[in-house]
């Protein structure tokens, strides 16, 4: 770690605009519910909260290192020395849990308010750190930590909606969307919004654009790869895949899966309900089945991909250094070897010198029999007998094709978190492995 | 419902027309409902839509100009035409109804709608908005909504009935087409020595030829006079210069190749390994502390030998062919490479014996 007085004084400045930034957002919330709502007690505790932040402001501005508020070094240690892709992947997947189970506890509109209180507040108490500030700070990443507090932020709108009418119907009353639903003209209801909307993305990306310039590097070569060498964000997901299987798995018929699974999905549903309005009980499987591939699969990988991979794609904590020079133990072996050599103890079948084509496949197929047989069983065992247990009713209501395209679908989704978690617990490297035919999965 | 709402720009703009431009006040609780209007009108077609109706009496209001918002609101309550001509084709099926009946039962109406109907645009809108929807309809909507349409359409009984009243069809004017088509077999026939002869032929084989040429000058950008990159077989020193255990990296940079002293299978051999991860084709780095190449796109590791032994690389870095040229020197052939998982890592000419 290194001295970062230097760095203090320069981030005081955007550290005391951004509690002051909280301040204001806190102090309209406390106006709006004391004039507008009547909630003179909530008012009072966001205006206190307000008062707070301009404190924390004033001593950020100080940009002193005793004073500028930060979170104390051995809770920094104490999270670098937790943090690991597993400890991330479960934990996020508690997270998500835990905020669907008790979904309408946070759908408050006052617990949410704290929620993002002291989301942003941890988010500023960590920027007084270098090691996070750089990382967040770069302006391949700004965009980053906007999508995951936009991305919260329309998740919680949905969820409540989800969540009020779900309660209406409950009751027996239409959902609230029903109430409302005059249609409105294209022109010009609709041409006026999207007006301003242009209007005002194109002053914002102007203005994004002057203040954080895009961070140009040297010019290209083919024999010189950036380290830590990164896709762009919406392509770390992919990349944080790629870690686990073979490129064209990954790379090419995942991608494609995910394509064709979002076009299958009209014709895989059979739940006419939460036709038009904002339901989580009625559709509650295909609820979950989403948010799992997009949140879990797709959005915390990004985070992932984005924050805490660093040099030699090695994991980094959130406040640690990335130096290239950290060393992982990652030795990961294929399944084959794991069979022949660790569990029988003999060599790997090996077509012997010059055998014929045929021959060398032979023993190629008998050397990946047991990867081939755990896929086979995994891909053409498990549909049907989640048919007769699990998805029963699924299967009676689909028919035959349409519940097998969706078990496929699903199993191939979910091969990517158990491969995740195989690689970690057993050090797993490939199922099937023949590198011969650039056939790995 | 369409007057709990408030009102959007269009019902403002249009009202605001209506009051200035009209004598009448416009208040849109007199819109009356049309259907009891058209049925007075128009005893012998109960069933068709009241906009047609209304819209044909529009444009006998004097001075009232029809704006955009008018004739959209026409098109979206009528589905047919709009204006009194077009309003005879959807007509025309019709038992009743002829094509030539139709303008006269429109004017039939005139005097009767005004009563009834308030011809400003507010009210036609307010009612196109009440009455049908003209938007797309949703699953929900689709049974509470009248089925009018259709059956204004479609008369079922009627049509049976109302067969022989077809409207007289004027002669249809004698074509002269006998005689064409024999005079096109006979062109077809000719077809070939014409195109041959002619300018489209010309034009066509000149294009072509063009095309050709243009082809082949493309073809010759594949084999440039001067070749920028370094040559597929060059020579790195003598083998004295690769001591024992130590990775060269500075060919890295010009030729992507990692001349190594080390021992395979219990060998000292020197080879030249592919500067190209097997994963997805980023240049690693060595790292000289731990001794391995790491790979800094999906963290792939190779040994100092090229076998990959962490991350995700499938297949052992591949190596270059690789011999002493005849001054003695190590001469590395990129043309050439070999793979382990081949087994073509054993061949001689992939390393060379210290």
């Amino acid at each position: 770690m290194h001295s970062n007085g230097l760095f203090l004084k320069d981030v005081a400045g955007f550290l005391g605009s951004y509690y002051t930034g909280i301040a204001v957002m806190n102090a309209v919330a406390a106006l709006i519910l004391w004039r507008k709502k009547g909630q003179t007690g909530w008012a009072v505790v966001w205006a206190t909260v307000a008062g707070a932040m301009m404190i924390l402001a004033s001593l950020a501005l100080s940009g002193a290192e005793s004073f500028v508020p930060a979170l104390p070094a051995a809770a920094r240690t104490l999270v670098n020395a937790l943090s690991g892709p597993v400890l991330y992947t479960l934990g996020t997947t508690a997270l998500f849990t835990i905020l669907f189970v008790f979904r309408k506890f946070f759908v408050q509109p006052m617990v949410a308010w704290a929620i993002l209180n002291v989301a942003l507040v941890l988010m500023g108490l960590s920027m007084a750190d270098e090691n996070f500030a750089a990382i967040v700070m770069k302006p391949d990443n700004v965009p980053i930590v906007g999508l995951v507090f936009l991305l919260a932020f329309f998740t919680w709108v949905a969820t409540k909606q989800a969540v009020v009418n779900d309660e209406r119907i409950r009751q027996g009353l239409p959902p609230m969307e029903k109430l409302d639903d005059e249609k409105v003209l294209v022109w010009p209801d609709l041409v006026y919004t999207e007006l301003i909307c242009m209007v005002a993305v194109s002053a914002l990306l102007l203005v994004w654009a002057i203040a954080l310039p895009a961070p140009l590097e040297e010019p290209a070569s083919s024999v010189k790869t950036p380290n830590p060498s990164k896709a762009p964000w919406y392509f770390l997901g992919l990349q944080e895949m790629l870690v686990y299987f073979d490129p064209w798995y990954a790379g090419v018929v995942l991608p494609s899966l995910v394509v064709f699974g979002l076009m299958a999905m009209p014709y895989l549903d059979f739940n006419k309900k939460g036709n038009g309005y904002y339901s989580i009980e009625e559709r509650k499987f295909s609820y979950l089945v989403y948010q799992f591939g997009f949140f879990e699969l797709w959005i915390t990988l990004i985070i992932l991909g984005t924050f805490l991979r660093g040099p030699n794609w090695n994991f980094y904590g959130p406040f640690e250094y990335w130096t290239p020079y950290k060393v992982e133990v990652l030795n990961n072996v294929d399944l084959p070897q794991m069979f022949w050599v660790n569990l029988l103890d003999r060599p790997l079948p090996r077509a012997p010198q010059g055998a014929g084509a045929l021959t060398q496949v032979g023993y190629i197929l008998l050397r990946e029999a047991p990867g081939l047989a755990v896929m086979a069983a995994y891909l053409l065992l498990l549909p049907p007998l989640l048919a007769v247990t699990v998805f029963r009713s699924f299967f009676a209501k689909m028919g035959f094709i349409r519940y097998m395209i969706m078990a496929n679908l699903m199993l191939l989704m979910l091969s990517l978190p158990l491969k995740m978690v195989l690689r970690w617990t057993l050090n797993l490297k490939y199922i099937v492995s023949i590198p011969e035919f650039s056939l790995n999965f | 419902m369409a007057e709990k709402k408030k009102m959007s720009v269009a019902e403002i703009l249009a009202a605001a027309r209506a009051q200035t431009g009209a004598a009448q006040p416009v208040a849109p609780e007199t819109v009356v409902p049309e259907p009891d209007a058209a049925g007075q009108a128009e005893p012998s077609a109960p069933e068709r839509p009241a906009k047609p109706a209304a819209k044909a009496a529009t444009p006998g209001t004097p001075g009232s100009r029809p704006s955009v918002a008018d004739i959209l609101a026409m098109a979206r309550a009528g589905k047919g035409g709009s204006d009194a001509a077009p309003a005879a084709k959807p007509a025309a099926p019709k038992p009743a109804a002829k094509a030539a009946e139709k303008p006269a039962a429109a004017k039939a109406q005139k005097p009767a709608a005004p009563k009834a109907v308030v011809r400003d645009t507010a009210s036609i809108l307010a009612a196109a908005r009440a009455g049908a929807k003209p938007g797309p309809v949703s699953k929900a909507d689709a049974p509470a909504r009248p089925a009018k349409p259709p059956a204004s359409h479609k008369p079922p009984g009627d049509s049976a009935k109302a067969a022989p009243v077809v409207p007289p069809v004027p002669p249809r004017p004698e074509k002269p087409a006998t005689k064409k088509s024999a005079e096109s077999q006979e062109d077809r026939r000719g077809f070939l020595e014409i195109a041959l002869g002619s300018f489209m032929a010309m034009g066509f084989t000149a294009l072509s030829v063009t095309g050709g040429l243009f082809t082949l000058g493309l073809a010759r950008f594949m084999f440039p006079n001067v070749l920028a990159e370094p040559p597929s077989r060059f020579k790195v020193g003598f083998k004295e210069g690769f001591p024992t255990g130590k990775v060269e990296t500075k060919f890295v940079a010009q030729y992507g190749v990692w001349v190594v002293n080390s021992e395979f299978q219990g060998l000292q051999q020197i080879y030249a390994l592919k500067t190209v991860c097997t994963h997805l084709g980023c240049t690693p780095n060595w790292l000289e502390a731990e001794q391995k190449f790491k790979c800094p796109c999906h963290g792939s590791g190779f040994y100092k030998d090229g076998v990959n032994f962490e991350g995700p690389a499938p297949r052992p870095l591949e190596r270059y062919a690789i011999r002493i040229s005849d001054d003695g020197q190590v001469e590395i052939d990129k043309s050439r490479t070999f793979q382990e998982e081949l087994g073509q890592w054993a061949d001689p000419e992939s390393y060379v014996t210290v």
